[in-house]
Order: structure tokens, then C-alpha cells, then sequence
């Protein structure tokens, strides 16, 4: 039974060498995936960026209940293989939610629609290392250990990079005082990290990112009001999805705080115990959260609920919580979170976001909740 | 202590677990010497009421299962049976709104009451007895024998149960013969023309008020039901397994098993799906069973099912998909007409026209 569930998740048909592999889009995961994939010496098509035009493949060829995540991952994985990309890879953490069904039902909806591929799916589920090693060696049949080590130290230091480019570009954007500065910054860098692939320079991104951003002038004194931004994961992570909710609160003054990043994600799920040794998001969640819930439910339920009693006791001014339509965790999420705020004394906003969202109405209910946020803190002061 | 916790009294809502595994909990309640008080059957007040505490994207079941809660503490019972059962095998969840029903209840239900909340999750090897011993050790109840025993009497019940639907005794009956510890069998089965299955989550299918009666309707047009319990667990992972595909989630047996069996061996006519409007997993297995359907030619409706839902327009769309299933079946036997002897294609044409020209009601 094990060997044959193997054989579904990983297809091999066709030969490693004319392998051209392909990943569905979230955030700036195609950067660091490159790298990983350049030094196994693998062939590989990145897809074009989310945008309407994908999201209308999705839906297209998509049935109506699934959740959005889903539709822009089959339009990922469509426009890549009209590209040439021949090998379909994703994770997956299966029992969280809907997303342990995407690759199943994706396979059938491409299989149908007659394009020839093969899918690798690897779990993120216990003996993670083990897997994603697997999986990788399965598409590129790689022997070498020391390109595995290089493609995953490049990869890595470029995930965290990015990550700290990301958390820089959040806490100058509202402080700038030249408009535009951060945002230029953070687009140089993602250029820069995309084209690096010494493992020298890569070490070195992180370090060079936070000087470069220290040169930006900025008004220090500046009283900016912190929000968090939680909720679902990959709508978290994607601009595209959430309509690029960073940048339309750092216009306006604000400074955003986003606790799930990909790169701590990631290094918390890779890398053994042993050589973890700080908390890590999870753990903090679980242990903030404790009055709340007992015990986890899958998704990012109880990060949600974690990050927003840890916002509460460290002096945060407000709360966003977005999250696709019909996400199962994040309902649950939804229906805590009225009592947290209340108890916490913290305003949350609940933001959710599907494929006919309207641009003016989300920024006007945003707005309303930043003058509130503004008004709370005149008023504490 | 607790002090609600000395009166041996439990209140069980009538929703979610109640309809798949109430005959345990009867059996395992009643010999632990706990007096078990059920909610008032569905009513569209309850629903209203439910509605009133929980978030608008949260599904129909969610809101009814705190509808019946609310209903149990305005009946006086202030302890509450809540159970978040998360996996019940490897690797083999539940719907995160199952899983998270206490957490969901504690914090939406602002008023003063104690829960009961053991978790069954065997992913993270929290089996069964646990599941049981946590019940009752909530009752302070810590004699390992006597929850042995209640174990016992309980799955006794829950056989029983399981025995006379898999027989296809209806529902109602079922359950109210293994509380009386009786067991009956069905001895005389009616032939019909046209037999369907369903495939729903019992607590969609079993709540009159939510399914809107829907077996009967069916039955009322002639028309054989079969549900998910006249299947056997094994059967429905057998078929599960020989459509190729693998049980993800932990009530999959109910929906893709029960319609995958009735497919296999081509005792049914048609498919109704029946499921609530936004379920996430339900939205998955319903497209898995129209892809195996479209390849057999089997015809399955989709009908989703909210707070809102009108009557009329629901059984419209039932009587369109039975004269269909008709028309089909008839046009099969006028190719097939050589070979059928003459006497059950006239039996067929009397039914077919009163089907045709009746109404439900």
C-alpha cells in the first residue's frame, strides 16, 4: 500500500534528463526555487506572475467551491506547461485542509484537458528533510551531495534575504521621506538576489540588504501605528492575491508587521530538531493561544489566534486578518477572533478576499479601520 | 470541582456526531450512569438562533450545532457534549470545522457553561479509549472497568444500529429500537422502478428540517433511497480503493464510499448529492464523484442546501432529475424490449405514468 501511494504522488515516466519542471507561484518562492534547481543542473519554466489573466484560467477550468489558492496554482501549473515545462512539482501537508486534495484534483483537470506530465508531490509531514531531498533527487537524479548543499544554502540565505528585504521595505515605506525610496530598494534587491548564484555572494545578500536600506533617509520620530497582518498563508504571501495590502498600508502611514514569513516557515519545517533551538512560530502560537483554543485544527487557525493575543500583549494598534473565501481554518479564525478582540481590547479587521473582490471597497473598509486605530491612540495618549 | 459535574447529566446537541454515532454515546452514557438530555428536533427558529452567534461564512451545520446548544442551556442542562473528533485514522482528518467545533462553541457562546470536550485524533495516536477515558474522567469517573464495560455496552448499541440499517430498516427506526436494545429485521422489500442514492453527510441527510424531508419526497415519487447507511464501512473503503482513489478525509465514507459502492455494482439509477453551501470538502468529493460518474454515464445532481433555501424551487429540481432518471430508464427498455417479458414492461409503464403526472404533495 505504501510503495503504491509513492508511485501516485511521484510519476516517472518520463526521463530525468528531459525533465523541464515547473512550480505554482506564491510570493517570491521562484527566486530561491531557481537557485535550488540551477545547482542540480534540472531545466525548469518559472510561470508568469499571478495577475487577472491567470486568475480567469483558474476559474475557468476550475469547479465553483474550491477555495482561490487553487484556481491561481492550476493556472500556474497550465501557462507553464503551454511554456514547455513537462514535470509538475508542489508540497503538500496533507490533513491541514483542502490543500492536501490540490495536486489529486489538479492532475485530473489537466489530465482531462489532454496535456501529458508528470506530477512529484512531496509531503510536508514528518521526515520532511527526507522527502523534499527524495523528491528533488527523484526529478533530477542528482548524486552529488555537495550540489544538494549548495542549492539549498543559496536558496536558503536568498529566502532569508528576501525576507529581510521584505520586513526593512515594511518599517520604512510609512517612514520614508522621499515616496518611492523603500519600494525602489526592495526591487533592486529582488533583482540582485535573483541573479546571485555564488554561494559567497548569497551569504553576504542579508547583510548588504540591511545597510542598503539604512541609507534611505527616513523621518526616525515619526509616530507610525503598527498593524499585523495574519491570516492564510498563501494570500498572505502572494500580492497579487491580496491586492497588494502592504503597500496600501505602508501609503498610508502604516506600518506593517507580518509574522508569517516563508523563509522561517520553511527553516522551521527543514531543518532537524536538533538544530533548531529557538521557539518557533508554531510553539509561540500555541502557547499565546492557549485561553482560546486547545488544541490545533489545521491551517493557520491557531497561528491566527497565536499572533493575535501576542499583538495584544505587545502593544500593537490593530489587526488585519485576511483570507480566501470559504477557508476552513480561517472561518473557525473568524468566529474567535470577536471574542479576542474584546478580551484583548485589540481592533481586528476580517478581510475576506475572492476572485471578484472590488479593489475600492476593500481599500475604503481599510481606511475606516486605520482612522479608527488613529483615533484609539490619540485617545490612549 | 465543577459542580455542574456532580449532577450526572449530560446534554448532547442533535447535530454533527449526534446522527452518525448517538446509539454509542446512548449505550456509553447509560452504563456509566450518566443521564443523557438531547435538543429539541431541528427548527428554523433554532437555526435563526444559531445564526445569531456565529460568523455568516460559517456552513449550515456549524450554525444549527449552535442552535442546539443554545437549546440545551435554555432547557436548564448546563453541561454540554461537544467532541472534536480530528482524525480517525492516519493521516485521515476531519473538516477543520469539525475538528475546531469546541473551540468554535467556547468562544461564540457567550453564556456560563461547563463542555465536554475529548478529542479523537489518530494521527497523534489519541485512539478511542482515550477518546472514552476522557469522557469520563470529565465526570470524574476514573474506574477502569466500569469504562470498559461502558465501552462494551455502548459499541453493543451502536452494532445493533449499524446491523438493522445495514438491513435497511429506516433511520428513525433504527436508532429508536437500539436505544430500546431491540433489533429488528426488514423482511419484506419493495421493488420499485427507480432507485437513487444519496450521497450526504448524515447530519445534512438526517435532519428533517435541514435535508427538507427528502427521503420521503423520494419515496413519495416511487422512487428507492439508499443512503450511506445501508452501506458497510468496508464496502464503501472497498470501493473507495477500486475507483482508484484514496480516502482523505474521515467522513469520506459517508459521500465518495457509499456512491462509489452503489456505482460499482449498478444498483442505482441516479445520484443525488446533498450537501451544504460553502463545505469545503463536500465541494471536493462531489467533483471526484461526477468525474467516475461522467465516465460511467451515471446522473448526479448537485443540490446545496443553506439557511435560505426555499422548498419549492429544492423539489422542483428533485422531481426534474427523477423524470430524467425516468426517461432514461424507459428509453433503455424500448431498445432492450425483445428481451424483457411484456408483463414488467406494462408494470413499469403504470408506474411511470403516475410518476409522471403526479404531484409530490
Amino acid at each position: 500500500m505504501d510503495s503504491e501511494l509513492e508511485q501516485i504522488k511521484m510519476e516517472n515516466k518520463i526521463p530525468a534528463k528531459e525533465r523541464i519542471i515547473a512550480w505554482p507561484r506564491m510570493g517570491r518562492i521562484d527566486i530561491p526555487l531557481k537557485a535550488l534547481l540551477i545547482a542540480l543542473g534540472a531545466k525548469f519554466v518559472i510561470p508568469p506572475a499571478n495577475s487577472n489573466e491567470a486568475l480567469e484560467i483558474g476559474v475557468r477550468n476550475s469547479i465553483e467551491g474550491i477555495c482561490l489558492p487553487y484556481k491561481l496554482n492550476l493556472a500556474n501549473y497550465i501557462m507553464a506547461l503551454d511554456k514547455g515545462a513537462n514535470t509538475l512539482m508542489m508540497f503538500q501537508a496533507p490533513g491541514s485542509c483542502r490543500l492536501g486534495n490540490y495536486t489529486k484534483m489538479a492532475q485530473k483537470t489537466l489530465r482531462a484537458m489532454g496535456y501529458e506530465f508528470d506530477m512529484v508531490v512531496f509531503d510536508m509531514y514528518k521526515s520532511k528533510m527526507k522527502q523534499t531531498l527524495q523528491a528533488f533527487w527523484h526529478v533530477t537524479h542528482c548524486i552529488n551531495p555537495w550540489r544538494y548543499y549548495k542549492g539549498f544554502s543559496i536558496g536558503f540565505s536568498k529566502f532569508f534575504a528576501i525576507d529581510t528585504a521584505e520586513r526593512l521595505l515594511f518599517y520604512t515605506r510609512p517612514r520614508e521621506l522621499h515616496k518611492g525610496d523603500a519600494e525602489e530598494c526592495y526591487n533592486k534587491w529582488l533583482k540582485i538576489a535573483d541573479e546571485t548564484n555564488s554561494l559567497w555572494k548569497a551569504k553576504k545578500l542579508k547583510k548588504q540588504v540591511i545597510e542598503d536600506f539604512k541609507k534611505i533617509p527616513i523621518d526616525k520620530d515619526k509616530k507610525v501605528p503598527i498593524v499585523y497582518l495574519i491570516g492564510e498563508f498563501f494570500v498572505l504571501l502572494d500580492p497579487y492575491t491580496n491586492q497588494n495590502i502592504e503597500k496600501e498600508l505602508g501609503e498610508m502611514g502604516v506600518e506593517v508587521q507580518r509574522q508569517i514569513m516563508f523563509g522561517d516557515w520553511l527553516e522551521h519545517v527543514l531543518k532537524p530538531s536538533i538544530f533548531y533551538r529557538k521557539e518557533s512560530h508554531r510553539e509561540r502560537s500555541v502557547r499565546y493561544a492557549e485561553k482560546y483554543m486547545k488544541r490545533a485544527i489545521g491551517g493557520e487557525c491557531i497561528e491566527t489566534i497565536g499572533d493575535t493575543v501576542y499583538a495584544a500583549k505587545h502593544g500593537i494598534d490593530g489587526i488585519i486578518h485576511i483570507s480566501p473565501f470559504s477557508c476552513m481554518p480561517e472561518i473557525v479564525a473568524q468566529n474567535i477572533l470577536p471574542k479576542v478582540s474584546r478580551e484583548e481590547d485589540i481592533p481586528i479587521l476580517s478581510l475576506v478576499l475572492d476572485e471578484q473582490t472590488g479593489k475600492a471597497g476593500y481599500i475604503t473598509r481599510i481606511e475606516a479601520f486605520i482612522d479608527l486605530i488613529k483615533r484609539k491612540r490619540m485617545k490612549k495618549n | 470541582m465543577n459542580t455542574a459535574l456532580l449532577i450526572k447529566k449530560v446534554g448532547i446537541p442533535r447535530a454533527i456526531s449526534y446522527y452518525n454515532n448517538y446509539p454509542f454515546y446512548y449505550g456509553f452514557f447509560k452504563s456509566l450512569g450518566i443521564e443523557v438530555v438531547l435538543s429539541d428536533r431541528t427548527t428554523t427558529k433554532i437555526i435563526n438562533e444559531g445564526c445569531k452567534y456565529v460568523v455568516s461564512d460559517t456552513c449550515l451545520p456549524v450554525k444549527v450545532f449552535a442552535g442546539h446548544v443554545l437549546n440545551l442551556l435554555d432547557k436548564g442542562c448546563d453541561v454540554i457534549f461537544v467532541p472534536s473528533i480530528q482524525s480517525t485514522g492516519y493521516k485521515i482528518n476531519n473538516c477543520s470545522k469539525i475538528r475546531g467545533l469546541p473551540e468554535i462553541i467556547r468562544n461564540v457562546i457567550n453564556r456560563e457553561f461547563t463542555m465536554i470536550e475529548p478529542t479523537l485524533d489518530k494521527t497523534e495516536n489519541i485512539d478511542f479509549k482515550s477518546f472514552c477515558n476522557q469522557i469520563a474522567n470529565a465526570f470524574q469517573i476514573t474506574d477502569q472497568a466500569g469504562i470498559k464495560k461502558a465501552m462494551v455496552d455502548g459499541w453493543k448499541v451502536y452494532n445493533d444500529f449499524c446491523e438493522m440499517t445495514q438491513s435497511g430498516v429506516p433511520y428513525q427506526e433504527a436508532l429508536k429500537n437500539s436505544i430500546e436494545g431491540k433489533l429488528i429485521k426488514k423482511t419484506v422489500d419493495i421493488v420499485k422502478p427507480l432507485s437513487v442514492v444519496i450521497m450526504a453527510h448524515g447530519y445534512n441527510l438526517f435532519d428533517e428540517r435541514i435535508s427538507m424531508n427528502i427521503i420521503k419526497k423520494l419515496e413519495k415519487m416511487d422512487v428507492k433511497v439508499y443512503t450511506s447507511l445501508n452501506v458497510s464501512r468496508e464496502a464503501s473503503i472497498s470501493s473507495i480503493h477500486s475507483l482508484g482513489e484514496i480516502q482523505y478525509w474521515a467522513n469520506e465514507l459517508e459521500l465518495t464510499g457509499t456512491a462509489a459502492y452503489y456505482l460499482l455494482n449498478n444498483k442505482v439509477d441516479g445520484i443525488i448529492a446533498l450537501s451544504a453551501f460553502g463545505c469545503g470538502p463536500d465541494s471536493l468529493m462531489v467533483d471526484e464523484m461526477a468525474y467516475h460518474c461522467k465516465e460511467k454515464g451515471m446522473p448526479l445532481i448537485h443540490l446545496t442546501i443553506d439557511e435560505h433555501t426555499g422548498e419549492a424551487g429544492f423539489v422542483t429540481r428533485l422531481e426534474a432529475f427523477v423524470d430524467m432518471l425516468m426517461r432514461k430508464k424507459i428509453s433503455i427498455l424500448n431498445k432492450n424490449s425483445g428481451k424483457i417479458k411484456k408483463q414488467t414492461a406494462d408494470i413499469l409503464k403504470i408506474k411511470t405514468d403516475k410518476i409522471l403526472t403526479s404531484s409530490v404533495k
